[in-house]
C-alpha cells in the first residue's frame, strides 16, 4: 500500500515520514479535523510547519524502537503526535495554532504539561507580564530581569505591543496547550486525569497571580500596604479544575502594619475588581474564565473583600452548614501566602466542627436535595455534572463522609475528591471496592467533561448530541464508537445513583452481614457518628436492629442484607428514622418468611421506598400495617391506595353480612373493614397521594359503611330475643348522621355523632315499636363501642333533642312535636349537618343469604334505600329532612335576638370547653381560629341565608363556605382565610394521630410544644417547612382566621 | 472549640476571672443574668447552660420550661465595676430550645431574624441611639418626693456638677467595655443627661444598650444617686426619649445617600421613611411599651406626637438631620418616638421591618412638614394628612393587634405574648386611683 494512486492515476510514492503522518492522523480523536487544521497551519506558516514536521525525519529514539507492522514507515516523533492529538481533540486550540504558529515551539518541547512545580508555572505567567516572580507582591511591568534572560517569554509580533492583559492570556493559553498535549497523548486518559486537573488548577492560580500583578500595576501606589490573599474554592481550591469553568474564589484583605483598615479594604476591593476584569473582561485576546466570588460571606450581597477577623466573625455567627462544606475546599492560590494560610487555619476548625452543629442532619438533607433538584429538566438527560448520578453526586458523598468522620480523623481531610476518597477507603470508612468503583466513575465522568470542554474551550457540562461530536469523544477516550460511549455513560450514571446509599449505609451493616470479603464494616465509633449524622437518635439501638435483621442464613436475611443499606437511607428521610427501623424489624419478624413480602421488597423499589417512608413517618400506620400485613401490598400499586368509595365498600360489607352466621364475628369483620380503610387513607395521605379534604371523606365513608352494616346486625340481635320474625319488625328506624360524620369530614379519631328516629309500622303498637327501636339503638351503640380485637367507633347521640337527658330514640311524631315547641338555636345549628345515613326495614338479614340492596350510598340521593315510603310515598328519611329543613334554613334568616344568642353560646363555649391549661391559640379544635371557629362562622351564614341560597344547604363545611363565597356572603379573602385555617387545622389533627399513633387523649387536638413532635408532624405533612415554621404557620393562619371570625361571626368592627 | 471561644477561655484564665455572667433579655427588654464558674464555661460554649425559662417574662410556654442559654463569645467583656482582682466577665446569650433551635421567644433572635431579612436584600442596618435618663438623689422611702440631682438645663455646664463626674465615670466604664460614646451632655430637664452611643450595626447597638443601662445604674449607685430610664418621671419636665439615628448600607456604601437629591436623600431613604410613617402607629406599642411612655409622647416639649417628617424639624416623628457636605456615609434618618425604656431588640426589629416594607412596596413619601406640628390646629393637621400616634397603651395595642407587619417581625409567639402582657398592664393601670384624682375630686365631689 505504500505506493498509493494519485489523482491522475499515477502512483505517488509517499515518503516514510508522510506515511507515518497519515497513520498518526488515524490515531487522533477526529482525523478529518486534524488534517484540516494541519492544512490551515501549513497555509498560515508553511516554513514553520515544514521545519516542525521536517524535524521528524530525524527519528527519535522512541519512534525507532516502535514496531512497524504495516510497513507504513516509522512512527512520527512525539512532537508530531502531540500536534496531531491536539488538533484532533480541540478545534479551539487548533485555531489558536493557526493564529499563532509560534506556539508550535511549545509542542516541540518534550517537557510534559503535568506534574510541573506550581512555582514554575507562577513564574512563567508573571514573567509574561514583566513582573518579578521573586517579589512577595509582584507588579506587572516592573520586572528587573534583562530581556536577554527572558528567553521563556512568548514571542509576539512587534508592530503593536499587546497589553499586559493580552500577554497574560497568551501565556495562559500556551501553558494550556502544553497541558492539553500531555492529556490527549496519554495512553489512558482516565489515569492522567488527576494530574491534568491539578495542572489546570495550578495554571489558574498562576493566572490569578498574574492578573493580580496587573491589577496592582493599575493602582497609583501599586496598592502598597494592602495584603490581599486569593483563596481558591470549589474545584480550584480542591486542585482538580476543569479546562473551562468558573474559578471560585474568596478574597481576604489585611492592612500592613500602620495602614488604616478602611483604606486597605477599599484598595483591596479595587484590586479584586481589577483582577476579575483582567481574567474575564473584554480584550483583544479571548477571556480566560469567569472569576466567581459568590461563595464569600453573605454571597453576592456581601462585601467583595473582608478582613480575616470579619470572615471569622461571619462564620461564627451567620454561616450555614453548606458554607462550611464549601470551605472544606478552600486553599490559598494567589496573593499573600501567609494571609492565605492564616485564613485556612482560621476557617478549618469550622469545617471539622460543622457536624456538631445543631441542624447538621437537616442541613445535610437539604444539601443533598439541592444536588438532586438543581437540574433544568430539559437538560437532565445530558447533564454530566448535576443531578443524581452526576459528578456533584460523587462529590457530595465524599464531602459528607469527610465532614462526618473528619472531625476525629485528620487523615481524611484532603481537599481533592480522589485523594479524599482514597483516604476514606484507607481509614476504613468506605469499602475498598466501593471506593474503587466510585473513583473509576468519577474519573470517567471528569474525563468526559474535560474532552467536551477541550473541543471548543467552552464551559459546558452537557453531553453533545451530534454523531460527529459523540464519535470524537468516544475515540478520544479509547472507546470504539458513539454507541459504546452512550452505553458506558448511562451505566455509570445509574451506578453512581445507587452508590451513595451503598457507600454511606452499607458499612453500617455488621461484618457478618457483608456480601463479600471486600465489604467493610465501620468501627463502632465511626458507625455511631454516621448513624447520628443520618438522623438516627439512638445509634446503638439502630445497630442492634440492623444486626438482628441481617443475621442468619434465611432467605429473608439474605434479601435484607441487600436491601437494608437503601432502606436505612429512606428511613433517614422520614420523620423518625429510629421508629421506622424498629417498625420495619417488627414487620419483618411478622412477615419475614412470606414469599410475596420478600418478592415485593426485592422487586419493587417503589414499594420498598414507600414502606420506608410510611414506617418512618407514622406510628399509627406502622401499627396498622403490622396489624394487617397484607396491606403492605398496596404500596406496590398506586391504584390500590385510592379510596375505595362508599358504594364499593358497601357492597363488600353487604357480601360479608350476607355470608355471616354469627353476629359477633360479623361485627368484628365490619370493624376490621373500617380499620383497613383508615390505614389505606393514612398511607395515601402520608405518601401525598390523597388531599386532606378527600381523606376526611374517605374516613367518613368507612364510618358510614360500618354504621349501616352494624345497624343490620343490631336489628338481628333485637329480633332474636323478642322472637320477631324477619320482615315483621314493629318499627322502622332511621340513623341520622350529625356533626363531622354528617358533614363527611371525619378525622382518624372522630366519634360518630348520630340521632335515632323510628316510626311504628301500621298495625304495631307504639309501645312495641319504641321497645324495638330502643333495643336496636342500644345494640348498635354497644356493637361499635365495645372493646374488641378491632378498633371501636364510639357512637355519640348527645346532639339529640334534650341532649343527654332526652330519650335515646324518638318517634318521628315526637320529633315533629318537639321541634314545633322547643327547638333552640344550638339545635337548629346542629341540624345543619344532619344527614340521613341508614334505615331499616329492608329485606335480608345477617343470618340468611337473602339478597340485599345494601346500605345507601352516602351522599347519594336520600330518597333511595330507606325502605318503603308511607304517607304520600315519602320515605322516613325524606320526611325527616322535610321536617328539619325549615328549622335549619329558616325563611327570612335569623332574627337579631337569635343571632345574639348564637354568638353568646359560642362565646361561652370558647371559655368553658377549652381544656384547662391549654393555650387557646394552640387548640386545633376549640382554640382561636381553629376548626370550631370556622365551622360556627359558616354555620351562622347557613342559618341566616340557607333559605335563600340553595347551595348553602349542605352538611359539609368547605362546600358551604364555597357556596357562601359564590353567593357573595363572605368576600374571597375572608373565605380563603377561613378555608386555610380549617384545612390546616384538620390536616394537623390527622397528622397528630398518624404521627403519634394515638387517636384519643389530651394531646390529639393540641399543636404540640415538643420540638421533636412538631418536626415529625411537619415532615409528615411534607409541605409546611420545619417544625418551627409549621408552628409559626399555624399560629399565623389561625390568627388571620380569627380576625375574620371576629368580624363575620361576632360582627365586631 | 473555635478561636473566639478559646480567646474567652484564655482571657478568663489570664485575668483570673472567677465568675462569668451570661446575659439575656426577656420580652420586655429586662436584663436577666445567670452566673457560671470558669470551669463550666467550656461546656457552656458547647452545650449551653440549661435553665428553667418558665419564670422569665414571655420567654417560654408553660410546657416548655427547659431552655438553653448559649453564650456568644464575640460579646465577651470584663465587667469593670466588679474590681480588678477576681473579676467578673459577661457574655450575651442566644436562647435555644432544648433541641438546639433558636427560641422563638428570644428577642435577640427576633432582631437577628429581621437583620437576616435585610441582609437578604443586601442591606446592613446601622443605628445610633441618643439615650436620655434622669439622675435622682437616693430615695430612703417610697413616699419621698423625687429630687433630681441638680437644677441644670440643656448643655448647661455646672460648676462642681455631680453629673459631670457621673458622666465621666460612666463613659470611662463604657469605653473600657468596648462601647464607644459619641457625645454626652446635660439635657433639658433637671438631673437629666444624654449619652449618645456611636454608630454600630443594630445587633451590636442593642447589646450595647443593655450594657449601657446596667453601667449607668451601677455608676449611679457608686456615686450615691440613682438613675432611671422611665420615659416620663416628672410631669413638668421633658421625658427621656431615645432618638435613634439609622441608616442602611449596601456593602460599604450608604444606601440613604444620593448627592444632589433633596436633603441628599436617596429613593431608598425616602421609601424607608415612608415605611416608618405608614407603620408608625402599629409599632408604637413596641417602641413605647409602657403606660408611662404615652405621658412622654403626649406631654409636649417637642415630643413627636404626630406622624410627620421633616428636615431639621424638632417636632417631627422622623427627622432628617442637617447634611454635612462631603460626608455621604453620614446620611441618616432619626426616629424620635422611641423611649429609653424600650426593648431595643424588638424596637430595632420593628422599625427596620417598617422601613424595609416601605422599600419593598415602594411607598410614596408625603411632603415634609416644616412647621412645628404642635402649633397646627387639628383641622390643619387633618388637612395635611397628619395623623396622631396612639394616645395611650390601649390604643397602641389595638393598632398592633391588627398589624401583619409586627406579627411577622416578632413571630407569632412573641407577638401574642407581648399583646397579652400589655393588655394586663393596661388593665392594672386602669384600675388605679391616682393621687391626681384624689386631689382633684375627693373633696370636690
Amino acid at each position: 500500500m505504500t505506493p498509493a494512486g494519485g489523482p491522475d492515476g499515477d502512483s505517488v510514492a509517499l515518503e516514510d515520514a508522510s506515511a507515518g503522518l497519515l497513520r498518526a492522523l488515524g490515531d487522533t480523536a477526529d482525523p478529518d479535523l486534524a488534517l484540516l487544521q494541519l492544512v490551515r497551519i501549513a497555509a498560515a506558516a508553511p516554513g514553520r510547519l515544514r521545519a516542525f514536521l521536517g524535524a521528524s525525519a530525524v527519528p527519535s529514539e522512541q519512534a525507532e524502537s516502535l514496531p512497524d507492522p504495516w510497513g507504513m514507515g516509522r512512527s512520527p516523533r512525539a512532537a508530531v503526535s502531540r500536534l496531531l492529538g491536539v488538533l484532533g481533540a480541540s478545534s479551539a486550540l487548533g485555531d489558536e495554532l493557526v493564529r499563532r504558529p509560534e506556539l508550535l515551539d511549545v509542542l516541540d518541547d518534550e517537557t510534559p504539561g503535568t506534574a510541573v512545580d506550581p512555582a514554575d508555572v507562577r513564574a512563567e505567567l508573571l514573567r509574561a507580564v514583566d513582573a518579578d516572580p521573586a517579589s512577595r507582591t509582584p507588579v506587572a511591568g516592573t520586572d528587573p530581569t534583562p530581556p536577554s534572560e527572558a528567553g521563556r517569554r512568548p514571542v509576539h509580533p512587534a508592530e503593536r505591543p499587546p497589553s499586559y492583559t493580552d500577554r497574560l492570556r497568551r501565556a495562559y493559553r500556551a501553558r494550556l496547550l502544553r497541558i492539553a498535549a500531555t492529556d490527549v497523548t496519554a495512553p489512558e486518559p482516565q489515569v492522567v486525569l488527576p494530574a491534568v486537573a491539578a495542572a489546570l488548577a495550578d495554571l489558574a492560580g498562576a493566572a490569578l497571580e498574574g492578573a493580580l500583578a496587573i491589577a496592582r500595576a493599575e493602582q497609583p501606589d501599586h496598592a502598597a500596604g494592602v495584603r490581599l490573599a486569593v483563596v481558591g474554592m470549589g474545584k480550584t481550591g480542591g486542585r482538580e479544575l476543569n479546562y473551562i469553568s468558573d474559578v471560585d474564589v474568596i478574597y481576604v484583605v489585611e492592612p500592613e502594619e500602620g495602614v488604616h483598615e478602611g483604606h486597605a479594604l477599599r484598595a483591596g476591593a479595587r484590586l479584586a475588581t481589577a483582577l476579575a476584569r483582567v481574567c474575564s473582561g473584554t480584550s483583544a485576546e479571548p477571556a480566560l474564565w469567569q472569576v466567581d466570588a459568590a461563595l464569600r460571606p453573605e454571597g453576592k450581597q456581601g462585601p467583595l473583600v473582608r478582613t480575616l477577623a470579619s470572615h471569622v466573625a461571619y462564620y461564627e455567627r451567620w454561616a450555614s452548614t453548606w458554607e462550611f462544606q464549601a470551605l472544606l475546599k478552600s486553599r490559598h492560590v494567589a496573593g499573600d501566602p501567609d494571609l492565605g494560610r492564616a485564613y485556612r487555619e482560621a476557617v478549618e476548625p469550622f469545617v471539622w466542627q460543622a457536624v456538631t452543629r445543631e441542624n447538621f442532619v437537616e442541613d445535610a438533607r437539604a444539601m443533598r436535595k439541592r444536588v438532586e433538584d438543581n437540574v433544568p429538566s430539559a437538560e437532565a438527560d445530558r447533564q454530566i455534572k448535576l443531578g443524581t448520578g452526576g459528578l456533584r453526586d460523587v462529590e457530595f458523598t465524599v464531602q459528607l463522609l469527610q465532614l462526618v468522620h473528619g472531625r476525629t480523623d485528620p487523615a481524611i481531610r484532603s481537599r481533592t475528591t480522589l485523594n479524599a476518597l482514597a483516604a476514606l477507603a484507607g481509614g476504613g470508612y468506605v469499602g475498598r471496592e466501593h471506593a474503587a468503583r466510585m473513583a473509576e466513575y468519577y474519573r470517567f465522568l471528569r474525563s468526559l467533561e474535560h474532552r467536551i470542554q477541550l473541543f471548543r474551550l467552552r464551559r459546558t457540562h452537557l453531553m453533545p448530541t451530534t454523531e460527529a461530536d459523540l464519535r470524537r469523544l468516544a475515540r478520544g477516550l479509547g472507546l470504539p464508537d458513539a454507541n459504546a460511549l452512550d452505553k458506558r455513560w448511562r451505566a455509570v450514571r445509574r451506578e453512581v445513583r445507587t452508590l451513595h446509599e451503598a457507600v454511606f449505609y452499607r458499612p453500617l451493616l455488621p461484618a457478618t452481614a457483608q456480601l463479600s470479603e471486600d465489604e467493610l464494616s465501620l468501627a463502632p465509633e465511626a458507625a455511631v457518628a454516621r448513624f447520628a449524622a443520618a438522623g438516627y437518635r439512638d445509634p446503638a439501638g439502630a445497630m442492634r436492629h440492623v444486626t438482628a435483621l441481617t443475621e442468619g442464613v434465611t432467605r429473608r436475611a439474605a434479601i435484607q442484607r441487600q436491601l437494608l443499606p437503601v432502606l436505612l437511607g429512606w428511613f433517614a428521610q422520614g420523620a423518625d428514622p429510629d421508629a421506622g427501623l424498629l417498625a420495619f424489624r417488627r414487620l419483618s419478624d411478622e412477615l419475614g418468611s412470606t414469599p410475596w413480602y420478600l418478592r415485593l421488597l426485592r422487586d419493587s423499589e417503589a414499594a420498598a421506598a414507600r414502606l420506608a417512608q410510611v414506617l418512618a413517618s407514622s406510628r399509627y400506620l406502622a401499627e396498622a400495617l403490622a396489624r394487617s400485613p397484607e396491606s403492605v401490598q398496596w404500596l406496590a400499586e398506586t391504584a390500590s391506595l385510592e379510596p375505595r368509595g362508599a358504594a364499593r365498600l358497601g357492597a363488600e360489607a353487604d357480601a360479608m353480612l350476607t355470608r355471616a352466621t354469627d353476629a359477633a364475628a360479623a361485627t368484628v369483620s365490619l370493624r376490621a373493614l373500617r380499620r383497613r380503610e383508615l390505614a389505606r387513607t393514612g398511607v395515601g395521605e402520608v405518601l401525598g397521594l390523597l388531599d386532606p379534604v378527600r381523606a376526611t371523606r374517605a374516613i367518613s365513608d368507612a364510618a358510614d359503611v360500618l354504621l349501616a352494616g352494624a345497624l343490620r346486625v343490631a336489628e338481628h340481635l333485637a329480633r332474636e330475643p323478642a322472637g320477631i320474625a324477619r320482615g315483621q319488625e314493629p318499627a322502622r328506624l332511621l340513623v341520622v348522621a350529625m356533626g363531622r360524620l354528617g358533614g363527611q369530614e371525619m378525622g382518624y379519631g372522630s366519634d360518630a355523632d348520630v340521632m335515632f328516629v323510628y316510626e311504628a309500622v301500621p298495625g304495631a303498637t307504639e309501645r312495641a315499636a319504641s321497645d324495638y327501636a330502643l333495643a336496636v339503638a342500644m345494640n348498635l351503640r354497644r356493637l361499635l363501642s365495645d372493646v374488641g380485637p378491632e378498633p371501636a367507633l364510639p357512637v355519640d347521640a348527645d346532639l339529640r333533642p334534650e341532649g343527654r337527658s332526652g330519650p335515646l330514640v324518638r318517634s318521628f311524631a315526637s320529633y315533629v312535636e318537639y321541634y314545633e315547641r322547643w327547638s333552640s338555636p344550638w339545635e337548629a345549628q346542629a341540624l345543619l349537618r344532619a344527614r340521613p345515613l341508614a334505615g331499616t326495614l329492608r329485606p335480608g338479614s345477617v343470618t340468611a343469604p337473602v339478597p340485599d340492596a345494601g346500605p345507601v350510598a352516602p351522599g347519594g340521593a336520600v330518597a333511595e334505600g330507606f325502605g318503603p315510603g308511607v304517607a304520600g310515598g315519602l320515605s322516613l328519611a325524606e320526611r325527616f329532612t322535610e321536617l328539619v329543613d325549615p328549622l335549619r334554613y329558616p325563611s327570612g334568616g335569623l332574627d337579631p335576638a337569635t343571632v345574639r344568642e348564637v354568638r353568646r353560646i359560642k362565646a361561652r363555649v370558647e371559655s368553658e370547653r377549652l381544656p384547662r391549661g391549654v393555650e387557646p391559640a394552640r387548640h386545633l379544635k376549640l382554640g382561636r381560629g381553629g376548626v370550631s371557629d370556622v365551622e360556627w362562622t359558616v354555620q351562622l351564614l347557613q342559618l341566616q341565608h340557607g333559605a335563600d341560597v340553595p347551595a348553602l344547604r349542605t352538611p359539609g363545611t368547605i362546600a358551604a363556605l364555597s357556596a357562601a363565597r359564590e353567593a357573595g356572603l363572605v368576600d374571597a379573602a375572608d373565605a380563603a382565610a377561613l378555608r386555610d385555617a380549617w384545612v390546616l387545622a384538620s390536616r394537623l389533627r390527622s397528622a397528630i394521630v398518624l404521627w403519634s399513633g394515638r387517636t384519643t387523649g389530651a394531646g390529639v387536638d393540641v399543636l404540640p410544644h415538643d420540638r421533636m413532635a412538631l418536626s415529625g408532624i411537619a415532615r409528615l405533612l411534607g409541605d409546611v417547612g420545619t417544625g418551627a415554621e409549621l408552628e409559626e404557620l399555624y399560629l399565623r393562619t389561625a390568627r388571620r382566621a380569627r380576625a375574620v371570625v371576629e368580624r363575620v361571626f361576632y360582627g365586631a368592627e | 472549640m473555635d478561636r473566639q471561644q478559646e480567646f474567652v477561655l484564655r482571657t478568663v484564665e489570664e485575668r483570673d476571672i472567677r465568675f462569668i455572667r451570661l446575659w439575656f433579655t426577656d420580652v420586655l427588654g429586662v436584663l436577666k443574668s445567670v452566673a457560671v464558674a470558669p470551669a463550666e464555661l467550656e461546656s457552656a460554649f458547647s452545650e449551653g447552660i440549661g435553665f428553667d425559662g418558665s419564670a422569665i417574662e414571655g420567654l417560654t410556654r408553660v410546657y416548655e420550661a427547659d431552655m438553653i442559654a448559649k453564650p456568644d463569645p464575640t460579646t465577651f467583656q470584663v465587667l469593670p465595676w466588679r474590681g480588678d482582682r477576681h473579676g467578673t466577665g459577661r457574655m450575651f446569650c442566644d436562647i435555644l430550645t432544648p433541641d438546639g433551635e433558636p427560641s422563638l421567644a428570644d428577642s435577640r433572635n427576633v432582631l437577628k431574624r429581621a437583620l437576616a431579612k435585610a441582609s437578604d436584600k443586601g442591606f446592613t442596618f446601622y443605628t445610633h441611639p441618643e439615650v436620655e435618663f434622669y439622675l435622682f438623689n437616693q430615695l430612703t422611702s417610697p413616699d419621698e418626693k423625687l429630687v433630681p440631682v441638680d437644677r441644670g438645663g440643656y448643655f448647661d455646664h455646672l460648676a462642681r456638677g455631680s453629673t459631670h463626674d457621673f458622666r465621666r465615670a460612666a463613659i470611662t466604664m463604657l469605653e473600657s467595655m468596648g462601647i464607644s460614646v459619641e457625645f454626652s451632655h446635660h439635657e433639658a430637664g433637671p438631673g437629666q443627661n444624654e449619652i449618645d452611643l456611636r454608630y454600630a450595626d443594630a445587633l451590636t447597638t442593642a447589646d450595647n444598650l443593655m450594657t449601657f443601662r446596667t453601667v449607668v445604674k451601677e455608676v449611679a449607685l457608686e456615686q450615691g444617686v440613682f438613675a432611671s430610664f422611665m420615659p416620663k418621671p416628672l410631669p413638668q419636665e421633658p421625658g427621656s426619649g431615645m432618638h435613634t439615628h439609622m441608616s442602611l448600607f449596601e456593602d460599604d456604601r450608604n444606601a440613604f445617600h444620593e448627592p444632589g437629591a433633596q436633603f441628599e436623600l436617596s429613593k431608598t431613604a425616602r421609601q424607608f421613611i415612608a415605611g416608618l410613617l405608614v407603620h408608625a402607629g402599629e409599632i408604637t406599642a413596641i417602641t413605647n411599651q409602657y403606660v408611662n411612655s404615652y405621658k412622654r409622647l403626649w406631654g409636649g416639649q417637642e415630643a413627636p406626637s404626630y406622624v410627620s417628617w421633616g428636615h431639621n424639624n424638632r417636632s417631627a416623628l422622623v427627622r432628617v438631620p442637617m447634611y454635612k457636605p462631603g460626608k455621604g456615609n453620614s446620611s441618616r434618618v432619626e426616629y424620635r418616638a422611641l423611649d429609653s425604656a424600650a426593648n431595643p431588640y424588638l424596637a430595632f426589629a420593628v422599625i427596620l421591618a417598617a422601613g424595609l416594607k416601605g422599600i419593598e412596596a415602594g411607598y410614596e413619601l408625603p411632603e415634609s412638614t416644616e412647621d412645628s406640628v404642635w402649633e397646627l390646629t387639628d383641622a390643619e393637621r387633618r388637612a395635611l394628612g397628619i395623623t396622631p400616634l396612639p394616645h395611650n397603651l390601649d390604643e397602641a395595642i389595638g393598632l398592633m393587634e391588627k398589624s401583619e407587619l409586627v406579627a411577622e417581625t416578632l413571630g407569632e409567639h412573641v407577638f401574642q405574648y407581648f399583646l397579652r402582657n400589655k393588655r394586663q398592664e393596661w388593665d392594672a393601670y386602669s384600675a388605679q386611683v391616682t393621687p391626681y384624682e384624689l386631689e382633684r375630686f375627693l373633696q370636690f365631689l
